[in-house]
């Protein structure tokens, strides 16, 4: 690219004579030895920074407004998937933000009726009941099954069985004396 | 106190000029310190009415608490959601700026971002041998490093560098080209990308003004009608035991109901609106006077409810600075309207 451009002609004696010239002359020297001690602070050639080659690219976020933006991608159209327009923290009034469960394609559901719902996130309401075991309540429920024991022995209200696993293990149960009775 | 002094010696000397105010104002209301006296500024304030007004006035010795009564009111206000539109200078500018772009950067390497052969590679060349393989999309035929670089200016009149006909132009070079054979697509089967939401929406062409989606680019106010047929901001006296602030958020909640998300700017006072009281004969009250003074509010989310207001108003609107002109007296629009942006 650099060589395509001509060349500035460097006239260095010309320049000289314009630029702030410092002298250190003493009383011993003579004009020649004057005009050797002159610094020359002439501009050198300063090569333009390469930039990359631009694009407009056609921004759309998430709601559909969408705005122009200079970049190197050669892409026309960039789709935003999550931005401010929405995430729950530029929008705390819109509920359909809110962590809520979303299994559209029944994974969640199918899981449920496979295992049980004793895999599920703790209620706010058993963390509000007995702070001590919040920190514990907000962690994996069923990883710790002595701790959840425990606070289900305090909620009397939990209706479901003390045991986590017990509707696994029932179910289990049933599948075999199912294949009991095929066979 | 050099700055301050002088400040006032120059407002003093604009006022000099004006011949609408009277001597005695000129004087004690620039020339002299402020905190000097706040009885200087009572009788100044109390001198000042006397030119405009025909009835008979009490003396200045006299209280002139009971005159007035003190409101509070809100200016709701919802930010513009999108940018203007740029004007025609500064599409042509931006547009210029691109073509100097194009003759200063390095040619643009498709082979940098597309591997070859495949489907974005393809879909690039088509696109390119049609653009008459400039790299740049909106550009228009403009070969920057050719023989006529130095002819980049737009001529008057001329549409390239319209906002609108690149934000078609970019959505028209979204579209792929090429199907997932490696084949190019026929017109037919070209999947067109969705459209992004126009500017101007539902209720700008229905023109109704109670929706908050209406006029993106412009601040919208919340207007709403009295009983008595004038519009004005939502306000209402502020009692004995409650801050101005604290009055300002009481008469935004019992006026516009509580299903909005709203933010209150600060607790000054960004406007206030004062009505004159009105005189008998001998110098009795006939109608009290009212200062209104309004705070500013966000709205964030929500829409304004007046059912069952106990402030006893019947409808709101959301106006730009422009409809509030028209629909708003003229004293009350003049006392609001530095207040309000530009835009």
């Amino acid at each position: 690219m650099a060589a395509r451009l001509p060349r500035r002609p460097t006239c260095a004696l010309s320049l000289s004579s314009l630029s702030p010239q410092t002298t250190t002359t003493t009383s011993q020297q003579g004009p020649s030895a004057v005009q050797s001690q002159f610094q020359t602070r002439n501009a050198r050639l300063i090569r333009r920074p390469r930039r990359p080659y631009l694009f407009t690219q056609l921004v759309q976020l998430s709601d559909g407004s969408t705005y122009t933006m200079r970049t190197a991608s050669p892409h026309a159209l960039y789709k935003s998937t999550k931005d401010t327009r929405n995430h729950v923290l530029w929008n705390p009034s819109e509920k359909s933000l809110k962590n809520v469960e979303v299994d559209e394609a029944g994974k969640l559901a199918a899981f449920r009726g496979r295992f049980g719902r004793s895999w599920d996130a703790p209620a706010p309401r058993v963390a509000e009941e007995d702070e001590g075991e919040a920190v514990d309540g907000g962690d994996v429920e069923g990883a710790d099954g002595k701790k959840k024991e425990k606070k289900k022995a305090v909620n009397s209200e939990e209706e479901e069985s003390d045991d986590p696993f017990g509707d696994l293990i029932s179910r289990y149960a049933m599948k075999e004396t199912e294949k009991g009775g095929k066979k | 106190m050099a700055a301050p002094s002088r400040g006032s010696r120059a407002a003093a000397s604009i006022l000099r000029r004006q011949a609408n105010v009277c001597a005695s104002c000129r004087t004690t209301q620039f020339l002299r310190p402020y905190s000097a006296t706040a009885e200087a500024a009572q009788q100044a304030e109390a001198h000042r009415l006397k030119p405009h007004e025909k009835v008979p006035h009490p003396p200045a010795t006299a209280s002139r608490k009971a005159e007035y009564r003190i409101k509070a009111g809100v200016i709701v206000t919802r930010a513009p959601m999108l940018t203007r539109n740029l004007t025609p200078f500064e599409n042509a500018f931006f547009f210029y700026q691109k073509r100097l772009n194009e003759r200063l950067t390095p040619e643009f390497r498709h082979t940098l971002f597309f591997k070859e052969n495949t489907v974005p590679d393809l879909d690039w060349r088509i696109k390119f041998n049609e653009r008459g393989r400039v790299p740049a999309k909106e550009l228009g035929r403009y070969f920057a490093k050719g023989r006529n670089a130095w002819n980049d200016e737009l001529l008057v009149g001329s549409t390239l560098s319209d906002e609108n006909r690149i934000r078609e132009i970019l959505l028209k070079d979204a579209e792929s080209r090429v199907t997932e054979d490696g084949e190019e697509a026929k017109p037919d089967e070209i999947v067109k990308p969705e459209r992004p939401m126009d500017r101007i929406t539902e209720a700008d062409k229905a023109n109704d003004v109670r929706r908050l989606d209406r006029k993106m680019d412009r601040t919208l106010y919340l207007v709403v009608q009295s009983g008595n047929g004038t519009w004005s901001f939502p306000s209402d006296y502020v009692p004995t035991d409650q801050n101005l602030h604290q009055a300002a958020q009481r008469v935004l909640d019992q006026a516009a109901g509580v299903n909005m998300n709203t933010w209150m700017v600060g607790r000054v006072p960004v406007a206030h609106y004062v009505a004159e009281p009105q005189f008998n004969e001998d110098t009795t009250i006939k109608a009290r006077g009212e200062k209104v003074f309004f705070n500013k509010v966000r709205i964030m989310a929500g829409q304004a409810n007046l059912t069952g207001n106990t402030l006893g108003y019947k409808d709101f609107n959301w106006l730009t600075k422009e409809e509030l002109k028209e629909k708003l007296p003229g004293p009350y629009f003049r006392a609001v309207r530095n207040m309000m942006a530009t835009r």
